[in-house]
């Protein structure tokens, strides 16, 4: 990665450099492909299964921009042109997808995002290794749990019937009893703590790994030179996993308009459907329960590119600010 | 590493990469060459797929004259998998399917379906037995599969028997009737544990859309609203542009408010619907008629000894005595033709006498009893289960019950097959309330008079409008919204699309006469 750095960026921090290998040689591609060549052939399997699973599907994307009638195939279909488009961004339900969609990305990158960051320094600072060990393999279980389950968890504990969280809330505050399952205002922060249970440990794990690799001699000389657990905190470890973060984020900004279908989908009822509807189910709306497949597939398109765009601006953008990037 | 054993490598690495390409591009168009002899159908499940070697099949096998490949999908995705089987290159033969879905349409219009208006005629079972049902049937005038039937009125209140007796009341006749009693049910303790831990009526969260037979659509009709769409001052509007509509939900409104209603109404399950009656919560449902027996079997299970604990109810009248019932559609989806492997009019007649054969008595009996003899006897016009210790013979009943009967068109209101005869006296009499209640009822019965006119646009724009109504209906009733809010969003339904479709809506029930 550090080999190809443009001359007018900015060097990371010298430890991390690695010297560029000399160059070598210019030779034939003939040549090289017949010196490698069980490498290459090695290569095939990986670059068919590319190449059929997901180049090839892509051929029906194209039904975006027909009027597509399955009887009558992806030949047969007629050419709309940018039809499907023009009606997705002019729709009554456009502003409401985007808005519904964005807000929770921004809620996701504020609240959840950081969450296991956070998680994993907290564990790196405890000593008790049988503490940490237990107390990580605790929190990541819930991520084996399906969307279904953990949506009938949150209706079991805050519906207004039998909820036990709800019923706590009543009796502590005297209130009247709030249906938070129900109620618009609370479908955000529900979703948002839906994902903090269930994906905080899981997301712990990455930055566990990074921290597991800092070398101990940075702290050893540090502890020799007078740094107290808050100064070796501050310039060694954080240092450490901020490149791990910088990547973290950039995979995460290619996501931010996949708003979690299941998740979603189980939580919306007649009452929030307003602020829950996003891209995401919304395109299984149309597509499989309306059958405009069409109209889903532009849907659908214009949410990849969105992804595609973000990818590589918050690859760019981490460059600029003298990180290293992705690609 | 030798050369030898690389070359053995690459030669492995090769060859499965070569399997890999064909076997990827070998599965897509062959394999669908059905033969004349066989046919493939899809259709709805409701437990365990049946064994396509079991007796049963064998059975229906025989009769037809045909192999049968049976894709059973479970009840609960059917909608769902319908529009991706229909989105795929391999329709099935014959489908059961909602012929007034979107994707249906669109498909059948492009041509993926045979047109049988008309052509049923000459087959003496799958000829319509009531016109109004097959009008209903139709899309735009046409018709395009066999309809399966349904009983016409099914709606009714199911109403704890024992509260009322413990209470002192009446089973309700009027609207009013029907609140005093909820109202009852809620404040005065019906199940005597001294605590006041119980409501009126259970409703659910409705999946189905606008006019979709929801307990919401029959108190609608109760006070006079249409059934999805009537006539007003010469025209053709939605029903719940209707003064009579608002005053129901207002109505409703009022029982919510009061707590005479579940509190989880927004959010409660409609698969869970059974759970709170059960449990003693709540004392009436407002559903299709057979979730009274549902229920009868239900306490019937908790204690063998003391279960007679539900009544069923009709329509209600309102105070002035005026009634309106809801009844419904009077099937249940239809068995379409697809025209992928049938091409020609022979083809076609062919499959049609299979399906004939079919739905004959025998077939009928096949299908909705079983095979006499082995899971069942005949008992006058009863069908009684024998022999279900069997396994073999359960593995009988079992595919009758839940998948085989699906394939039935006109078994279910007891045309050629037999009913099956209830094993308690309480059961029997249920049964036999609903023929009675339903022939009452239907004298005052409400229907719909566009079903087989489907407006264009509902169809290419249906994504966006389909949710503003029964979404607002469940607002207002829960309180988020104001009345004022109710009406502005059945002006949104108007401005983003629906003036279209109610034109629509208009000109097609003029063309082809509702």
């Amino acid at each position: 990665m550090a080999t190809d750095l443009a001359p007018n960026q900015v060097v990371p921090p010298a430890a991390e450099v690695k010297q560029a290998p000399p160059r070598k040689p210019r030779r034939p591609l003939g040549r090289e492909l017949l010196r490698y060549r069980w490498l290459y052939v090695m290569l095939l399997p990986g670059l068919a299964y590319f190449a059929l699973f997901k180049y090839l599907p892509m051929y029906g994307l194209t039904i975006a921009f027909k009027d597509y009638v399955p009887f009558l195939g992806y030949s047969g279909s007629q050419w709309v042109g940018l039809e499907h488009f023009r009606e997705l961004f002019t729709g009554p339900d456009f502003g409401r997808l985007m808005f519904n969609t964005l807000l929770l990305a921004l809620l996701t990158i504020v609240f959840v995002f950081p969450a296991p960051i956070v998680v994993a320094l907290m564990l790196n600072e405890l000593r008790m290794k049988v503490v940490k060990r237990s107390v990580q393999s605790l929190i990541y279980i819930p991520h084996f749990l399906s969307w279904t389950i953990v949506a009938s968890l949150t209706y079991l504990l805050f519906s207004v019937d039998f909820g036990v969280i709800a019923g706590w809330v009543h009796s502590l505050t005297g209130g009247p009893k709030v249906d938070y399952v129900a109620q618009a205002g609370w479908f955000r922060p529900l979703i948002v703590l839906q994902l903090l249970w269930k994906q905080t440990g899981w997301g712990t794990i990455i930055y566990l790994a990074a921290l597991a690799g800092v070398d101990s001699q940075l702290y050893e000389a540090a502890r020799v030179d007078g740094a107290g657990r808050w100064r070796q905190f501050w310039h060694i470890t954080l240092p450490a996993i901020q490149p791990t973060i910088v990547v973290m984020a950039i995979l995460t900004s290619g996501h931010l308009m996949d708003s979690g279908f299941e998740q979603i989908w189980l939580m919306t009822t007649s009452l929030n459907r307003d602020v829950a509807d996003v891209f995401d189910t919304f395109v299984y709306y149309v597509g499989i329960t309306q059958g405009s497949f069409s109209y889903a597939t532009a849907v659908g398109l214009f949410k990849g590119v969105i992804g595609v765009v973000l990818i590589f601006g918050s690859n760019r953008l981490a460059k600029r600010l003298g990180q290293r990037g992705l690609f | 590493m030798t050369i030898l054993s690389r070359r053995r490598l690459a030669v492995a690495v090769v060859s499965a990469t070569a399997l890999l390409a064909t076997a990827c591009s070998g599965s897509g168009d062959k394999e669908q060459q059905a033969s004349s002899n066989e046919l493939t159908v899809m259709a709805p499940l409701f437990g365990t797929a049946p064994d396509p070697s079991g007796e049963l099949q064998q059975a229906v096998e025989k009769l037809v004259g045909k192999k049968l490949k049976i894709t059973w999908v479970p009840n609960a995705e059917y909608g769902d998998k319908t529009n991706v089987t229909l989105a795929s290159d391999s329709i099935p033969d014959l489908m059961v399917v909602n012929e007034k879905g979107p994707s249906f349409v669109k498909a059948a219009e492009a041509g993926a379906f045979w047109d049988l208006t008309g052509k049923l005629d000459k087959y003496p079972n799958l000829k319509p037995a009531d016109e109004q049902t097959a009008k209903n049937t139709t899309v735009n005038g046409k018709t395009y599969g066999i309809y399966r039937v349904r009983p016409l009125l099914r709606s009714g209140i199911v109403i704890r028997k024992d509260w009322l007796a413990k209470l002192g009341l009446q089973e309700p006749k009027t609207v009013d009737d029907l609140y005093a009693v909820a109202k009852a049910f809620t404040e005065r303790d019906p199940d005597g544990n001294g605590k006041k831990d119980t409501y009126g009526l259970i409703i659910p969260k409705w999946p189905g859309f606008y006019a979709s037979a929801s307990p919401y659509d029959v108190v609608e009709t109760w006070f006079g609203a249409p059934n999805g769409w009537g006539e007003r001052n010469g025209k053709l509007v939605p029903g719940f542009d209707t003064p009579e509509f608002l005053t129901a939900e207002r109505w409703l409104r009022k029982w919510v408010t009061e707590g005479l209603v579940n509190p989880d109404f927004a959010t409660l399950d409609s698969a869970n619907w059974n759970d709170p009656f059960v449990q003693g919560k709540g004392g009436m449902i407002i559903d299709v008629n057979v979730r009274a027996t549902q229920l009868l079997d239900l306490f019937k299970e908790k204690n063998p000894k003391d279960f007679d604990k539900v009544t069923l109810v009709g329509n209600l009248s309102l105070p002035d005595g005026k009634k309106y019932s809801y009844p419904f559609t009077g099937y249940n989806m239809v068995i379409a033709v697809s025209k992928q492997h049938i091409r020609t009019e022979e083809q076609l007649d062919q499959v049609l006498q299979a399906l004939d054969k079919l739905e004959s008595k025998e077939g009928s009996v096949l299908l909705t009893n079983g095979i006499e003899g082995r899971n069942f006897k005949a008992d006058g016009k009863y069908a009684v289960p024998i022999n279900q210790d069997d396994p073999k013979v359960k593995a009988i009943q079992n595919d009758v019950d839940k998948a085989f009967i699906q394939l039935g068109t006109r078994a279910s209101v007891g045309m050629g097959a037999y009913q099956l005869k209830p094993n308690d006296a309480a059961s029997r009499a249920m049964r036999e309330e609903f023929d009675v209640l339903m022939n009452e009822d239907l004298k005052t019965a409400v229907f719909n008079p566009v079903l087989g006119v489907i407006a264009p646009t509902s169809i290419s724009k249906g994504q966006s409008l389909q949710n503003i109504i029964p979404d607002a209906r469940i607002k207002y009733l829960s309180g988020a919204i104001t009345e004022d809010q109710l009406k502005a969003e059945i002006k949104r339904w108007y401005d983003s699309g629906g003036t279209q479709i109610a034109k629509e809506t208009n000109e097609l029930a003029a063309k082809v006469g509702g």
